[in-house]
């Protein structure tokens, strides 16, 4: 079972990789020099070699050591990265993918003989990118990461070099009140400058406390110091630091010290929390360079998730180093179990904490009840009028609802990864049709509902592959109108009251409203005599089967995406409307809800029934006063401080039996930019909401768009504002259009 | 929200014998009909009922059922009947529905709840092709109970979800027909 644990973690962490590996090669496209990047793809596709190996994954580990070789000959600079080589990495990342995801499936599995095949026509690819002094086969029997790969190893050797070790090493620590007694500690260092070259200087800040318990006049600095000088013996060294001899500790080891005199003093240094390889460099032993070859060696020979023990058996660092002679194995077991040591805390020290979607949404479940049964509560101590009671319940109030706010932001994630997903997208769909399209992101830091983002991945796909397909002409169309040849798809997010909106735009040609509309009246969508405002032409192009370009092609164009999209969009309460330039461009905004769980929401009363309405669209509330009462009994507006607010009477669209009360108000909403009022009966103030969905039962309801539990029990519905809005609007077209038919 | 009865517990006894099942009946507008208990999850009073604007007749509201939001069936408007009074013995039944491979909780508003009875299954006769003023795929059969008939219902027929959320769009999209025609 734990391996099965363990399994689902690699598989998780391989998932991941893989994208960032995907991020780096193409970012590598346009900056093909980033060293960065390239040594991030290294380290993923070395990575997952490694804990495969661990799992015994040999299909993974074969196939991975491959690619990985050449990355490794990449960063030497020894194959020089191309625009060929970029795209036969991208699909090796994709094959590995596949190869994790048929684990995933089912971790017994074999490669089916497709991607076998796949497999072995990119390793093909891949061997005239290997080293000329590769003697493997293309799959070579590679099992686990305990082998070493021999190869690797001789071609660095040879240009491994060894320790320039004819530094002086001064280990410097400074006492804390070197300071008071009026010495500058940097003052010592730039006149041993003074005396010869200051090869390596290192801070050590490792002694300084947390900022509340440090003294400013204290000094709590460390130096190591690799001094290099002519004519310089030990004594005048010494000279320099002659005035702080009694305020500091000063170690100093001549060129080609004795082993046992590094050991000792690795041994003797106060700080833990540092890495062999800063370590060694810090004694002097090593140089930086010699540090990063060392490294690079170490990671070949992959060690990950290994416990020290066996860390020591596979290549490691330390070996490697002895290996090659650069330092010796005394050395290097002091500096290893210093290493160990600090490993251990930087386990504590790790900030991040997976956890399993379904205990959060428990949690959430959880916090919803409690937002429940504590209006229950309150609404019991406001019966008893009990002072202490009332104060007692809202104390607890305000906290379930920090409560409720810090367990929703959990769920929250930036819309960024699933935008920056489209990368690969945008670049494999312009290949495939042939067109130079860009992407543009931005507002990648907007947060929303995890359940959101890993709904709205489908729907943006969909309109992605559309806007290319669709959407961006060719090359040489947008020269002849005058754009630049190479198209941009742009992605943008942002918050707007309430909601968040993603927006998918292109600058290509825009709909073409005729072509729409002939095909909606082939269709028999809509009728030769209505007459659509453009929003509702282009809208026509969500209905199901629809599509009016010509040619049918692998990506988009058989009418079948658009319809899904809406379909999607709406289960997430969401809408989406499209706005389009002929000639300019188009751009579909998609409306999201921010979370699907708990809104703040503004409780209203018609008739026995209430309503909640959430309080991010409520603008204001006012009364309905007698006079204005009278007034509208034919119209459905009102005069708002000079503008016109047009109403919806609920108690009409609800078909509320009974008369209205004596007093009425207006609660002003607002969406979208465009203002509506809610007639209602009473106003019951703010109320915390946990969106209880209605059921299938209820799915084609439009205008009501949850349900919650009140305090007292009873189930109070959320309206659905811009529903009611749209359904007024329509409404009243049809009514008119009816009485003049009349 | 006092239950009634808990019809789990009886759900036990409904398999264990071959041949006959048991099945709760109760009264609607005067007429008895019987279902079968394995669907029956709990009995409840009538009261604290929400009624959902837009929707017709037939689907009466929805209720707090513990935690989670119930809708409740009007059967007699279902059935095309008058919606009966609600009265001290009104009783709201919850069947648990399979529709699409879900589960959902259903509340069924009904005049009277009777009892549990076990009718054999050579006492249920085929249902008559016209006669009882029920469309005919809401019946199961018609169990024999003491020389008379009871109506067994087909639950899952009567209840389809699929059915009266569409019968609901028709309902909701009614002022626009109107306006259209």
């Amino acid at each position: 079972m734990e391996l099965d644990q363990a399994l689902q973690t690699f598989i998780m962490e391989s998932r991941e990789l893989l994208e960032a590996m995907e991020e780096s090669l193409l970012g590598l496209e346009s900056e093909p020099d980033d060293r960065d990047a390239i040594g991030a793809i290294f380290r993923a596709a070395h990575t997952i070699k490694g804990s495969g190996g661990l799992f015994g994954l040999d299909g993974i580990v074969a196939f991975t050591h491959v690619v990985e070789n050449v990355l490794d000959r990449v960063r030497n600079n020894e194959v020089p990265i191309n625009a060929d080589l970029i795209a036969l990495l991208l699909s090796c990342r994709d094959h590995i993918g596949m190869l994790v995801e048929q684990i995933a499936a089912d971790s017994a599995a074999k490669p089916d003989h497709e991607t076998e095949t796949t497999g072995i026509m990119l390793l093909n690819q891949l061997k005239s990118y290997q080293a000329g002094t590769q003697e493997q086969s293309p799959l070579p029997a590679i099992t686990s990461s305990q082998t070493k790969p021999q190869s690797q190893t001789a071609v660095v050797a040879q240009s491994g070099g060894t320790v320039e070790n004819d530094n002086w090493h001064i280990s410097l620590r400074f006492s804390h009140d070197v300071l008071r007694n009026g010495m500058d500690p940097l003052a010592f260092i730039r006149y041993l400058d003074n005396m010869g070259d200051i090869v390596h200087i290192v801070t050590l800040p490792d002694a300084m406390p947390f900022a509340t318990d440090m003294d400013p006049e204290s000094c709590y600095l460390g130096f190591e110091i690799d001094f290099h000088g002519e004519n310089v013996d030990k004594a005048t060294i010494e000279g320099v630091f002659e005035f702080v001899r009694e305020d500091c500790s000063l170690r100093i080891l001549p060129p080609h010290s004795r082993i046992e005199e590094y050991t000792q003093l690795i041994d003797e240094l106060p700080e833990d929390k540092i890495r062999l390889g800063d370590l060694l460099v810090n004694c002097g032993a090593l140089t930086w360079n010699e540090l990063d070859e060392a490294l690079r060696l170490q990671s070949l020979n992959a060690e990950f998730g290994c416990d020290a023990s066996a860390s020591r058996d596979s290549g490691n660092l330390g070996q490697i180093l002895v290996e090659q002679n650069m330092v010796q194995p005394e050395l290097v077991d002091a500096a290893l179990g210093k290493q160990k040591l600090a490993k251990e805390n930087k386990v504590q020290e790790s900030k991040l904490i997976r956890i399993q979607a379904d205990k959060l949404d428990q949690l959430i479940n959880l916090v919803g009840e409690m937002v429940i049964a504590g209006a229950a509560t309150s609404l019991l101590a406001q019966r008893t009028r009990d002072p202490a009671l009332h104060e007692s319940t809202s104390t607890l109030s305000r906290l379930v609802e920090e409560i409720r706010d810090s367990a929703l932001q959990l769920r929250m994630v930036q819309i960024g990864e699933t935008f920056s997903r489209f990368n690969r997208v945008v670049r494999d769909v312009s290949k495939e049709i042939g067109k130079d399209i860009g992407l543009a992101i931005s507002g990648a830091e907007t947060e929303l509902d995890k359940s959101v983002v890993e709904k709205i991945g489908d729907p943006l796909m969909h309109l992605v592959r559309n806007s290319m397909d669709h959407g961006i002409e060719k090359s040489e169309i947008r020269l002849q109108r005058g754009k630049p040849a190479k198209g941009t798809l742009h992605l943008n997010a942002y918050h707007e009251s309430g909601s968040i909106v993603v927006e998918v735009g292109d600058d290509g040609g825009g709909l073409n409203r005729a072509r729409i509309l002939a095909k909606a009246l082939e269709k028999g969508l809509v009728t030769a005599n209505q007459t659509l405002s453009d929003q509702e032409v282009y809208g026509l192009i969500f209905e199901a089967g629809f599509s009016t370009a010509e040619a049918v092609t692998n990506l988009s164009g058989r009418g079948v995406g658009m319809d899904v999209v809406r379909r999607n969009i709406e289960a997430l309460r969401g809408t989406v409307e499209i706005d389009s330039r002929e000639g300019v461009g188009t751009t579909v905004k998609i409306r999201l809800p921010l979370t699907l769980a708990i809104i703040d929401g503004f409780l209203l009363g018609v008739g026995s029934a209430s309503y909640v309405v959430p309080l991010d669209m409520v603008m204001e509330c006012i009364e309905l006063s007698e006079a204005e009462r009278q007034e509208t009994r034919e119209s459905n507006y009102i005069n708002l401080r000079g503008t016109v607010l047009p109403f919806i009477r609920l108690r009409d669209q609800f078909r509320e039996q009974g008369k209205a009360g004596r007093r009425e108000n207006i609660v002003v909403v607002q969406y979208v930019g465009q203002m509506a009022g809610l007639v209602v009966d009473e106003l019951m103030g703010e109320f915390q909401t946990v969106i209880k969905p209605l059921g299938k039962l209820f799915g084609n309801l439009k205008g009501i768009s949850g349900s919650t539990i009140l305090g007292s029990g009873e189930v109070a519905l959320i309206l659905d504002v811009p529903a009611l809005i749209q359904r007024a609007v329509n409404k009243e077209a049809q009514q008119l259009a009816y009485s003049q038919t009349k | 929200m006092g239950a009634i009865a808990r019809a789990e517990q009886h759900a036990e006894v409904a398999g264990g014998e071959e041949g006959q099942s048991q099945y709760l009946t109760f009264m609607l507008g005067g007429e008895m009909f019987a279902i079968p208990i394995l669907n029956i999850k709990e009995i409840i009073e009538y009261g604290h009922l929400t009624t959902v604007p837009m929707m017709p007749a037939s689907i009466r509201g929805v209720i707090n059922l513990r935690g989670s939001v119930v809708p409740v069936v009007d059967m007699a408007v279902r059935f095309g009947r008058k919606t009966g009074d609600v009265t001290r013995r009104t009783c709201i039944v919850i069947i648990e529905i399979e529709s699409g491979g879900e589960k959902q909780d259903v509340g069924v508003v009904v005049d009277t709840v009777n009892e549990v009875l076990e009718i054999p299954d050579t006492e249920v006769e085929q249902t008559p092709s016209f006669g009882a003023r029920i469309r005919a795929d809401f019946i199961h059969g018609m169990g024999k109970i003491n020389g008379n008939f009871v109506i067994i219902l087909a639950v899952n027929h009567v209840l389809s979800i699929d059915e009266m959320a569409v019968l609901e769009y028709a309902g909701g999209a009614e002022m626009e027909a109107l306006a259209l025609a």
